[in-house]
């Protein structure tokens, strides 16, 4: 009986197996034949939590009035597992938001993205930031609607008590000479000069951009500059170390509005939650932007950002739509719609600067609006087969040097070493 | 842990009063439970402490959860966060599915598990204990291995966004399987036999002998099996998309944006989940408790 | 034949009892489809929708697939880069020794909590309930109350070993060194109260004129305990010795909320390497080889338990 069943199962299992096989593109056939019956579904994350979305529903919906838009809400948290098995499935939801360029470049590769280079070479992408982060060998499969980069959050007031100048455009020596000066106080009064949040990103990306090195190269050696500034400020104390903050889960969002740190290098996104907090009443912090710091041997601000897409699902239900709002998304109409509850658009002209400054809570500053239009933004992290596996290496050698456990030359050199040896297709 | 068993030993489980105790003890009895309880309150606060600051941070503002050092009695107490949860998510909508995705699972797990535990304890078939490991033995295998192969089935299946396909991965497993078996292997043979010999076929024997006497083990299982369900975030998370089928924990995780999260609204989503488990948890205690059941068991 | 006469049956063992015989089959094969019967309605459930995609699973360990395109044979390919992938020998070894301290902790703390909590004294029950609040607080609460209490400089851990004399105390996770026995610590803490739910239900089955017969033989409280309680448990010991193991080498939410396998790779356990083989990377086929290769090992373990506690029962 066993040896029957045994041998029963596993052609079951082989039938499946081959049924699985199929199902991804198997679903296809029926998928392109129903296109017009004027629905679009959208795969969104924490539709309720991120207003961009219905903005941009609205406005699409408005210029389209024969679509109705059908969002697909998926938790943020895991958005990339949950959306690996519904593509697996062959699922027909027509445009997907890519949440991070690591996700895109798998997607891409399966071919579980529609080729919308036609989309993309009809717009007018001129103006369009961060569109270079989607081109996969002349192609594109994704176009970006909102492009985040990294500024530094200042607290006026604590600047202000300490007699200190507000950070415009300073170098990473002034940057950790204050944020040494605005240390103050013991345990739970403590006030640190900056915060830097866990992300490899604050580090290394920032190195990355600023000494034109390598994210995928395999030589990490130009890390160590920055390196040298992230542990030496937490060793002065004038930043939170680094086992703390991660054990605690610190919060930037906390360290900042409760006013415990002085600075906060952070992307823009945080501008809409902080105005989100101001307006809940939760904070008071008076702050502004500033632009990000910079080596000693450049006039130009140099930061980093990462894009944030849609694109369309290889088995859309109704792609042209799909297509058509895509574009939407990234031209001028879709980034007003986001410019106005507070979100950074891809598309960056003058007339949207203006609107974004114009935001309720927003500082005026020319600071501000001087940290608002840097002269480049890098790639936080490029797009390859190899990204994924070479950022989880960059990701565990990161926290080695930030805990102490390495020096930053054993730590670098690690990380070398095994990207060199480890990754593989 | 040495320092639980000192009192333990002292006095055997369930120990009913000797015959003839002598009444010298009663000063003796009155210490040694001061010190009894005293050693329970000091390891409760030790058990609870995460869930205080759970409590604790369920009445903050958001941006005051996560200080450093940790801020244990809110500046403010936020009780509107009770309020607000409410209205911010359809808590009502999630609670009902959790409740209806536990109970449902719970009561099928007990059942087959139950039902399938008799086949492998008490009757004899070749290749009976060969099968039972290897049904144990699948539990080793982490969800995250073959949860694209599942998924892919299911959706072949259209079964994907469906409450079902949360039922059918979940209610039926080894785990229950093989609880109820360990719990039937310690009720003897002869009783079942003697039940044989009465003419009681063995249906008859598992609904009216056996699980009479497994309910200590039923009510653990079917505890332990609502529990887990009810907390269960990966599974419901995976198979169900659309919002008015959720359950509360991914109601909870709603407020994790792409950023940043609302922590205090997650705490008070949190304590308002454990409740019902507490509920659940004390109403069946009593049957893993006073399992007076099995001294009907006279081997 | 129908109806030998007993004088003519004297050589009996030459010539076997062919109605007898055919009945011992009948029996056994109704025996079958009873046992059947009774496992069948979970079996069914069990082998379609975990037993089918597991295997499936199993399969893909001798293939590359990216979970969409048509799975391609790579033979042992998979199984040879294990071989030499020093991230899987680290999440192999961090996985054995998070599974040899969890064990046998949990094991201890769980029957010592049921022992202690299974009394009728009044308030009992409020203290049973407060054992198993561990399992049903969130995570997040978990990992950073006791992310707190192992804090290096200011944790009560730390104040607490330096106050008796300790000059260096660890890093608990923010140390490579410790960030496996703080995880070890606080996940004993939370599992102690699920594994006594189920000691509670096995100290039930223990007949109660057991212990009276010792009492009257003069057996003191632990002789009672190492003669009476420990032999009683034995059919539950086993069970949650089984499913401890089985628990223990497939960890992952606990270790992922508190240090998500930090610092580095200190705490990367093999259902995380599954998981970020699988779904993040996209090597479903690798990721499946090495969840063939942690079922191996599960296997082996469970099947050497079973025989010890055959070999115990008899």
């Amino acid at each position: 009986m066993p040896r029957r069943l045994v041998s029963s199962l596993g052609t079951t299992a082989v039938l499946s197996l081959v049924l699985a096989a199929c199902g991804g593109d198997g679903d296809a056939d029926s998928a392109t034949g129903d296109g017009g019956d004027g629905t679009l579904t959208v795969s969104v994350w924490n539709l309720e939590g991120t207003p961009e979305f219905q903005a941009l529903f609205d406005a699409f919906e408005e210029a389209h009035p024969d679509i109705t838009v059908e969002p697909v809400d998926i938790l943020a948290d895991d958005y990339e597992e949950k959306l690996t098995a519904m593509l697996a499935g062959g699922d027909q939801t027509d445009v997907i938001t890519i949440k991070n360029v690591m996700e895109y470049g798998e997607y891409a590769n399966r071919g579980q993205l529609l080729d919308i280079t036609d989309v993309v070479e009809s717009a007018d992408t001129s103006d369009l930031a961060g569109l270079e982060a989607f081109d996969v060998d002349g192609s594109y499969f994704a176009m970006p609607y909102r492009q985040d980069f990294w500024v530094i959050y200042y607290n006026k007031t604590l600047f202000d008590e300490a007699g200190i100048d507000y950070p415009d455009t300073i170098t990473w020596d002034e940057y950790v000479d204050i944020a040494e000066q605005l240390t103050e106080g013991e345990d739970e009064d403590k006030v640190y000069g900056t915060y830097h949040h866990t992300w490899r990103s604050v580090t290394q990306a920032i190195s990355a951009a600023q000494t034109g090195g390598d994210l995928l190269g395999g030589d990490y050696s130009f890390f160590a500059d920055q390196y040298e500034v992230a542990v030496g400020l937490q060793e002065s104390g004038a930043a939170m170390d680094f086992g703390t903050a991660n054990a605690q889960q610190a919060s930037y969002q906390t360290m900042f509005e409760t006013g415990a740190t002085a600075m906060l290098p952070m992307g823009t996104w945080y501008i809409a939650a902080i105005l989100a907090a101001e307006e809940r009443g939760d904070t008071d912090v008076d702050w502004g932007i500033a632009p990000m710091a910079q080596r000693p041997d450049t006039d130009e601000v140099i930061s980093f950002g990462s894009p944030t897409a849609f694109a369309v699902n290889e088995n859309a239900a109704n792609a042209d739509a799909a297509k058509e709002f895509v574009e939407f998304a990234a031209s001028a109409e879709g980034a007003k719609a986001i410019a106005e509850i507070g979100v950074v658009p891809a598309l960056q002209t003058s007339e949207i600067t203006e609107t974004y400054f114009s935001l309720d809570g927003m500082p005026d500053d020319e600071l501000s609006k001087k940290a608002f239009e840097p002269d480049v933004v890098e790639l936080e992290m490029p797009v390859s087969e190899r990204t994924a596996d070479i950022d989880e290496i960059l990701n565990q050698e990161h926290e080695l040097i930030m805990v102490g456990d390495k020096s930053i030359e054993d730590g670098l050199s690690t990380m070398s070493e095994r990207v060199r040896t480890e990754v593989r297709d | 842990m040495a320092t639980l068993h000192a009192p333990v030993g002292e006095d055997a489980p369930l120990a009913p009063q000797p015959s003839a105790a002598p009444r010298r003890r009663g000063a003796r009895d009155l210490l040694r439970m001061i010190a009894t309880y005293t050693i329970l309150i000091f390891l409760a606060l030790l058990v609870l402490v995460p869930f205080i600051w759970m409590i604790s941070s369920s009445l903050k503002r958001n941006n005051e959860v996560f200080t450093v050092p940790i801020q244990w009695i809110p500046e403010e107490f936020q009780w509107s966060n009770f309020v607000e949860i409410w209205d911010r998510i359809p808590m009502h909508t999630y609670l009902r599915n959790s409740a209806f995705l536990a109970t449902v699972i719970t009561f099928l797990q007990v059942l087959t598990g139950s039902f399938a535990a008799y086949g492998f304890a008490k009757v004899r078939f070749p290749g009976r204990d060969a099968l039972f490991l290897g049904y144990v033995a699948t539990v080793a295998i982490p969800w995250q291995a073959y949860m694209v192969p599942q998924y892919i089935m299911m959706q072949n299946a259209q079964l994907t966004n469906t409450h079902l396909s949360i039922i059918l991965i979940q209610a039926f497993g080894a785990f229950g399987v093989f609880l109820m078996r360990q719990y039937y292997m310690s009720i003897p043979d002869e009783l079942v036999e003697a039940a044989r010999i009465d003419g009681l076929s063995e249906y008859g024997i598992y609904w009216r002998i056996i699980l009479p006497l497994s309910k200590p083990a039923l009510a653990s299982l079917a505890l332990l099996t609502f529990v887990n369900t009810w907390n269960d975030y990966m599974g419901p998370f995976i198979y169900l998309t659309s919002n008015e089928l959720w359950t509360v924990q991914l109601g909870l995780r709603s407020f994790v944006g792409q950023y940043d999260a609302e922590y205090a609204m997650i705490m008070t989503g949190a304590v308002l989940s454990v409740l019902p488990v507490v509920l659940v948890f004390l109403l069946g205690q009593r049957y893993f408790i006073r399992g007076i059941a099995t001294t009907g068991l006279k081997g | 034949m129908a109806h030998p006469s007993i004088p003519s049956a004297a050589p009996q063992p030459v010539a076997p009892d062919p109605p007898r015989r055919s009945s011992r089959r009948r029996l056994i094969r109704r025996e079958t489809l009873v046992g059947w019967s009774f496992i069948l309605p979970n079996f069914a459930g069990f082998a379609l929708l975990t037993l089918v995609p597991v295997l499936m699973a199993f399969a893909l360990a001798f293939m590359r697939w990216d979970s969409y395109g048509s799975p391609e044979w790579l033979g042992l390919d998979n199984f040879r880069r294990l071989v030499s992938d020093e991230t899987f020998h680290m999440a192999l070894f961090n996985t054995v020794y998070y599974a040899a301290g969890h064990i046998p902790l949990t094991l201890l703390a769980s029957l010592g909590l049921a022992i202690a909590l299974n009394r009728k004294i009044p308030g009992l029950g409020i203290f049973r309930t407060a054992a198993f609040f561990p399992y049903i607080t969130s995570l997040v609460a978990v990992a950073v109350v006791w992310n707190m209490l192992f804090n290096p400089s200011l944790g009560p851990v730390n104040q607490f070993l330096e106050a008796i004399g300790i000059a260096e105390p660890p890093g608990w996770t923010a140390s490579t060194a410790w960030a496996m026995p703080a995880v070890i610590i606080t996940s004993v803490w939370r599992d102690m109260g699920y594994y006594m739910v189920l000691y509670l239900a096995g100290l039930q089955t223990i007949p109660q004129e057991y212990y009276e017969a010792a009492r009257v033989d003069g057996a003191n409280a632990w002789q009672r305990f190492w003669h009476v309680t420990l032999p009683g448990l034995r059919p539950i010991t086993f069970f949650v010795v089984v499913i401890l193991t089985i628990q223990s080498f497939k960890v992952f939410d606990l270790i992922f909320v508190m240090t998500e396998g930090g610092p580095g790779r200190s705490t990367l356990v093999l259902s995380q390497l599954i998981y970020q083989e699988g779904i993040s990377q996209g090597r479903f086929g690798y990721s499946s080889a090495v969840a063939l290769a942690l079922f191996f090992l599960v296997f082996i373990i469970t099947v050497v338990q079973f025989r010890l506690n055959k070999r115990g029962e008899s």
